[in-house]
């Protein structure tokens, strides 16, 4: 495929018409439009409140400062956030890595009695389901509220992951186990020394997924933790941009003590460490997430 | 007699299979299946003495109260309004990418579009909302352009008028790289002797992207489209909830805002919260079964069975 691209494009060589260019122009705007906020958000985390408020700042300060991230962290908030996600991403990503691969590789087994109404009854929670507040309810009602357990457990399965990974384990050739036996390998040497071993491009795949959605996660949390202790990053940063915005335009006059705290700079570097992690991991790591969605594909 | 030999027999031939599939059935049934039971309290009067199990049953009558709210309907019709339009533009943008995408001629330039268009889809809506709210602030760039060229300034997020098509620039922005990434996806998996033959025959590159890219990503369109469809009902509550504002609350209430705001936020009455929980479920279920068989009807591929 790739080769015969490259030729097709060496043919076309001396074609490289104005349909080429007005392509790759498109698409550097449509890269800068990309690009452009997120530079923004870097210059007005540098920026003091004084020079914001005179002026737009484009791309870069006239006057660098770092004395938003010297308040951020002052303030610390954002520390006990990177506590509280760090927290859940070290228990709860095992944790959804136990359960998705071990029950993507039991439903990958062919011929067991209950096959079938398993995979309807999996199947069935991704076309319906109650919603937040039967959960909340249950979390309730299973003690958990305030506890990061509610955020934890709440989210132990994505079924479109464990699809996934079961119609990877399914594309392994069955005979590979059957030789396997036939050699006297029991059924769970066969699991951890053959499967898995041939499975780590899909568990890398599915572990930075779930590693995303468990830093990204704030709703759980907003509904199920009140204690300002155990809020995740997520939810800090909402309460630092997002709330205060909205407490500023509803009090239109804006002439709220609080509000000044956060200065328009502090909520940009607010924004910046949040993301930071993912932003640094991301360019090294976006083939494997590629690849989750190659794989994907294969079955549907 | 036999017959449930047999089945002993396979089932305890199988014990490795049944010891794995536990703990995620385990969980399936407390956190997927326990919550539908709660789903009963939308018949029931909620007593908080007596728990879900033992409140008494009072069949439709919570769902008399919910459609004689006016706040409800109006978030239904809001709801449907306001991803139609989503599905418009967050459906097509992706296709469009991801066939410019794969039409440029340099590889290095495909890979470093892919890197950077498909970087926001792994931000929260938390992260991405407070960046468009910076950007699109009295002192942010745009506005600032805006009073170079115009000489005035848009309160964007805060306009009732410009609110609901900044819902839809802003889902553009996170999500198209990713899903072109699915079609380009899908794309590289075009048999190549197909452009082959085109190109002896003298086909045009536009008439390529026509008669043979876009009829063979067909399925996958179909696919996409399904589940854009079944969501209809529940897309987009973390996109509006962290953009949206005391300002443009009038337009912005989608239904799972006033689920919310009617549980978390003033005194909460669990059964009506219920009632209206199942009514979405109900609905979300029945768009995406509807959805799939019309993908079906059309010949394309179905999402279930």
């Amino acid at each position: 495929m790739f080769s015969f691209r490259k030729k097709y494009n060496k043919v076309n060589l001396l074609k490289y018409s104005r349909f080429d260019i007005v392509l790759c122009v498109i698409l550097a705007i449509v890269m800068l439009s990309i690009i452009i906020p997120f530079i923004n958000v870097i210059a007005v985390s540098f920026t003091s409140q004084q020079e914001y408020l005179q002026s737009s700042v484009l791309i870069f300060p006239k006057k660098p400062t770092l004395r938003n991230y010297y308040d951020l962290f002052k303030d610390g908030r954002i520390l006990i956030g990177y506590r509280t996600t760090i927290i859940i991403l070290l228990i709860g990503l095992p944790l959804n890595l136990i359960l998705t691969t071990s029950f993507a590789y039991g439903l990958s087994r062919k011929g067991f009695p209950g096959r079938k109404l398993i995979f309807y009854l999996v199947l069935f929670t991704m076309i319906f389901n109650g919603g937040v507040i039967p959960m909340y309810m249950l979390i309730k009602e299973l003690k958990l509220t305030n506890t990061i357990w509610s955020v934890i457990l709440a989210y132990g399965i994505n079924t479109f992951y464990m699809i996934i990974m079961r119609n990877y384990f399914s594309t392994l050739p069955e005979s590979l186990i059957e030789s396997a036996k036939l050699d006297g390998a029991g059924e769970w040497k066969i699991l951890f020394s053959i499967i898995l071993p041939l499975s780590m491009p899909i568990i890398a795949t599915i572990t930075l997924f779930y590693s995303v959605d468990r830093w990204n996660e704030w709703y759980y949390s907003m509904i199920f933790i009140r204690n300002a202790n155990l809020q995740p990053l997520q939810l800090i940063l909402r309460n630092i941009v997002i709330d205060s915005q909205v407490r500023a335009q509803a009090a239109s006059s804006g002439a709220i003590l609080e509000e000044y705290k956060f200065t328009n700079g502090l909520k940009m570097c607010a924004v910046i460490v949040t993301m930071l992690p993912v932003m640094c991991i991301f360019p090294f790591l976006q083939k494997y997430f590629v690849k989750g969605v190659l794989i994907g594909a294969i079955k549907s | 007699m036999s017959r449930i030999q047999n089945l002993a027999r396979e089932i305890w031939k199988n014990r490795m299979v049944y010891t794995l599939l536990l703990p995620g059935l385990i969980w399936y049934i407390i956190f997927a299946y326990g919550p539908m039971g709660g789903l009963t309290l939308a018949f029931k009067t909620y007593k908080a003495s007596k728990g879900i199990w033992g409140s008494p049953w009072c069949g439709f009558q919570n769902y008399v109260y919910v459609f004689r709210d006016p706040a409800f309907l109006a978030s239904v019709w809001k709801t449907l309004y306001i991803n139609i339009g989503r599905v418009l533009a967050g459906f097509c943008a992706p296709i469009i990418l991801a066939l410019m995408i794969n039409e440029i001629p340099f590889n290095r330039y495909k890979k470093i579009i892919q890197t950077v268009a498909t970087f926001p889809q792994f931000l929260s809506w938390v992260v991405v909302s407070s960046i468009m709210i910076n950007f699109f602030s009295y002192n942010g760039p745009v506005n600032f352009i805006l009073s170079l060229l115009a000489n005035k300034t848009v309160n964007f997020l805060g306009n009732e008028k410009i609110f609901i098509p900044m819902l839809y620039v802003t889902e553009i922005w996170k999500t198209t790289g990713w899903y072109a990434i699915i079609y380009l996806a899908a794309i590289a998996g075009i048999n190549p002797e197909q452009y082959e033959a085109a190109r002896i025959d003298g086909v045009t590159r536009i008439q390529n992207i026509f008669y043979i890219t876009l009829p063979n990503i067909m399925p996958t369109i179909s696919i996409m489209l399904i589940l854009t469809i079944g969501n209809l009902m529940s897309a987009g509550f973390d996109q509006v909830f962290n953009l949206s504002n005391a300002a443009v609350r009038d337009v912005s209430e989608i239904l799972d805002m006033y689920i919310y705001r009617i549980t978390f936020q003033s005194a909460p009455d669990f059964s009506f919260s219920t009632a209206v929980s199942l009514f979405r479920a109900v609905i979300n279920m029945v768009l995406l079964l509807m959805a799939d068989r019309i993908a079906k009807l059309l010949g394309g591929e179905g999402l279930i069975g």
